[in-house]
């Protein structure tokens, strides 16, 4: 009983993250990899909680001394996992956003201007950039264009 | 020209007369300037760059304050980023507007502070009509001018030589903002840094690529207002980082 509060708080934060996770289940498109992985680190979780004396053992086994020194090791690696996840996935947004933005702008300033200056101002192809986000948003969903068609 | 020798922005608003319709020696020259919160001097450097070369687009990129205004009351062509971007992602969109022109053949790079001058495009547009080079490239240190200041000129000098892209197109310069890029060049340029590490992208472009690139000497006017506008050199470190990651992100 002398770990009861603690092994109580640490499954509840386990239980209420899957939790979050099921109900964002049918909007994030994760892979299904990513929902396994993740249904086992929460099932680790638990019985790590559960029963400390394992993660030490597994730690002697790998040659550390202590299960929590293990657990602390194993989430810097998660760590920068995620925080270069996170940053690869913040620039790939920002080209979206440049590409969109650059669009606007651009066919935006090609129709101010020519009211503006009163001259011919030849209209900017932006449709390469147009066509290529259609197509991507397209790909992974095949059924809309279906629905479309019917 | 030094800010002080021009008359405020009011008395610039006048009715533009349309792109083209002047006569210059220039018509295929179009000048491209990123601008950030540059109200206070924009429409001065535009007007003036515009006394030489009739075509100039601005891009202002999301500024906060009144460049748009400013640069409306000129007779420069205006596009605007609705959300701020960056200085590279402000070119690319620039030269993508310019290349769209019709008759347009080079494409000039130019700060929107004041620190470059049309004198050294017109010599550097001179070197691509000769078609002596693709590219041609404004550098601060072919000729000792001793304006750069000393620390500045230790960072850039350094950058410029332990860079194997720039040491191989033996630059000596590789951060000036003053390039004169031909139609060829400027239709392979593709600018995917939206930040400050544009400028070691396109050396690193041109060094694969094949284009003829050379460098004109060029005088930069370092006024108190380009002086506080521009890059501290810590930014170095941020430039360092998204260059590195670059290839990861792609």
């Amino acid at each position: 009983m002398k770990y009861f509060w603690i092994q109580l708080l640490l499954i509840a934060g386990s239980v209420s993250m899957a939790l979050m996770f099921i109900r964002t289940w049918g909007q994030a498109k994760n892979r299904a990899w990513k929902r396994i992985a993740f249904s086992l680190f929460v099932i680790v979780n638990v019985y790590a909680v559960l029963r400390p004396t394992d993660v030490t053992w597994v730690a002697h086994q790998l040659g550390v001394g202590r299960g929590t020194d293990l657990v602390l090791y194993v989430m810097v690696l998660a760590m920068g996992f995620l925080t270069l996840n996170t940053f690869l996935r913040f620039r790939s947004l920002e080209k979206k956003i440049t590409d969109l933005a650059r669009t606007v702008a651009l066919s935006e300033g090609a129709r101010h201007n020519d009211a503006r200056l009163g001259a011919a101002v030849a209209p900017v192809v932006a449709e390469t950039v147009v066509a290529e986000a259609v197509v991507a948003e397209a790909k992974p969903e095949p059924a809309d264009s279906d629905s479309v068609k019917a | 020209m030094p800010a002080s020798d021009v008359p405020p922005i009011t008395e610039h608003a006048h009715v533009p007369h349309s792109a083209g319709a002047t006569v210059s020696q220039y018509d295929d020259v179009w000048l491209v300037i990123p601008a950030y919160n540059e109200g206070q001097v924009i429409a001065d450097v535009v007007e003036g760059a515009r006394e030489t070369f009739p075509n100039i687009v601005v891009v202002d990129d999301g500024s906060s304050d009144n460049s748009a205004e400013h640069i409306a009351t000129t007779g420069a062509h205006l596009v605007r980023h609705p959300v701020n971007l960056g200085q590279g992602a402000a070119l690319q969109t620039g030269l993508k507007y310019a290349l769209a022109q019709p008759g347009a053949r080079y494409f000039a790079t130019f700060d929107a502070d004041g620190q470059h001058q049309t004198h050294d495009v017109e010599k550097m547009v001179r070197v691509l009509r000769d078609d002596e080079a693709d590219v041609v490239l404004g550098s601060r240190f072919i000729e000792q001018n001793g304006q750069v200041p000393w620390i500045k000129r230790v960072v850039l000098r350094t950058a410029a030589t332990v860079s194997p892209t720039a040491r191989k197109l033996k630059l000596t310069d590789s951060h000036n903002g003053l390039r004169v890029l031909s139609r060829k060049a400027a239709e392979q340029l593709n600018i995917t840094m939206n930040g400050m590490a544009h400028a070691s992208e396109i050396v690193g472009f041109l060094a694969g690529s094949g284009l003829r690139v050379t460098e004109v000497p060029v005088d930069i006017l370092y006024t108190e207002y380009s002086r506080a506008k521009g890059q501290s050199l810590i930014n170095g470190v941020n430039i360092i980082f998204d260059i590195t990651m670059r290839e990861r992100s792609r």
